[in-house]
């Protein structure tokens, strides 16, 4: 599937189950602050997207994907403070956090907080490579 | 007819209620997997009548108060009648007891059967209804969820739990495509009730029903298969009483 025709099916996807205008479903809009997603909300939206593109993605999927592996004692310090090494992990999977102002405030259960609408169709085409069409 | 193309499946269908759901489903050109714990040629016999009416269904045995035999019975379902659109959790016993003599295990029972089979079953079909966006469950509740009776406290107490859940799941899978509701029989003789006929064939309840009449099996089956149908669309979270009168009576009066 083409990455344009990922973004619409998510943005479809987020209209769809939030009941908010395609303006607002904007790449750059968060799911849970700006759009103000809840649980529920987002198992709507996977269910929808994979309905639509094939591609299952589970909610307990996203923090996996989000922390890449990597532990939750390396991801972030003993005050749950994004590590260095979160804060590198990040960048691949949510590019527009800026490093410099998060470095040192960033706390783990926040970080999800920032997901965005474009995050998830990265993630959607990165699951869908085999399985999408 | 309202249900051709689709799949149901009825839990604890052998008898009573269950069965005349499932041919009523049947009847409706739903394909039905009959769903028993022990009576086996009881079932077979269901599958019999309905094919024998020209319909499509299939035995599956389980019982509905484990989890993983709930998985499992819905599984085989859809693997076996290629698909699954109606859910009708009917599956019930009862261990009628003064409160004063009940044992515990007589109220975890009845619990983990008539309420745990709802949620288990329900559990069990959500990522096949989700992922299709359509499903509609019925589950078969009683009017002693709603009211009071001598000697049914852990009955009611299971049937009220249904009711409850009936409306959460309703609230909660609605924007899924999937519809939740409720039938609420009040008495119709099937082995489950008999204990409360056979004091004096029931004459004494019977007195207490606006209608004079028990319900028949066909009757609340009529009830279900109108909510596993198009025609109950826009219904969800309802529970709908199938009792003759008897729930909305405040107590036998006249004025003179």
């Amino acid at each position: 599937m083409a990455e344009s025709q990922t973004i619409s099916a998510v943005q479809e996807a987020v209209v769809g189950a939030l009941g908010v205008s395609e303006d607002e479903a904007a790449p750059d809009a968060t799911l849970m602050d700006d759009l103000g997603a809840e649980s529920i909300d987002l198992l709507d939206i996977l269910f929808r997207i994979e309905r639509s593109t094939g591609v299952k993605i589970q909610a307990s999927d996203l923090s996996e994907y989000i922390q890449g592996g990597i532990p939750d004692d390396e991801f972030s310090d003993e005050n749950e403070i994004i590590s260095e090494k979160g804060l590198e992990q990040l960048k691949k999977v949510m590019p527009q956090i800026d490093a410099d102002e998060q470095r040192g405030n960033l706390h783990a259960e926040n970080v999800i907080k920032l997901f965005t609408v474009q995050n998830l169709a990265d993630m959607v085409e990165q699951r869908g490579g085999s399985a999408g069409s | 007819m309202k249900l051709e193309g689709k799949s149901a499946l009825v839990t604890g269908a052998s008898r009573g209620i269950g069965r005349a759901v499932a041919a009523a489903l049947a009847a409706e050109g739903a394909a039905v997997a009959v769903n028993y714990r022990s009576g086996k040629a009881q079932a077979d016999e269901v599958v019999k009548e309905i094919e024998s009416n020209g319909g499509k269904a299939v035995t599956v045995e389980g019982d509905v108060s484990e989890y993983e035999a709930a998985q499992r019975i819905v599984e085989q379902s859809i693997e076996q009648l290629g698909g699954l659109h109606v859910l009708v959790n009917n599956a019930g016993i009862s261990r009628d007891a003064l409160i004063f003599n009940m044992e515990p295990t007589d109220w975890l029972d009845v619990m983990r059967v008539n309420f745990g089979g709802v949620f288990n079953c329900t559990k069990a079909v959500l990522q096949h209804f989700m992922s299709q966006r359509e499903g509609t469950i019925v589950n078969v509740s009683s009017m002693m969820g709603l009211r009071g009776w001598t000697g049914e406290s852990n009955y009611a107490a299971s049937k009220g739990a249904i009711n409850a859940f009936t409306r959460c799941a309703a609230v909660e899978l609605a924007r899924f495509g999937i519809r939740v509701n409720a039938a609420l029989p009040g008495f119709a003789p099937t082995d489950l009730v008999q204990g409360l006929l056979e004091k004096d064939g029931g004459k004494g309840i019977l007195r207490q029903i606006p209608m004079r009449t028990f319900a028949t099996v066909e009757e609340v089956a009529g009830v279900v298969t109108f909510l596993a149908g198009p025609d109950s669309s826009y219904m969800t979270g309802a529970l709908v009483e199938v009792d003759g009168g008897v729930g909305t009576m405040l107590g036998i009066g006249a004025p003179l």
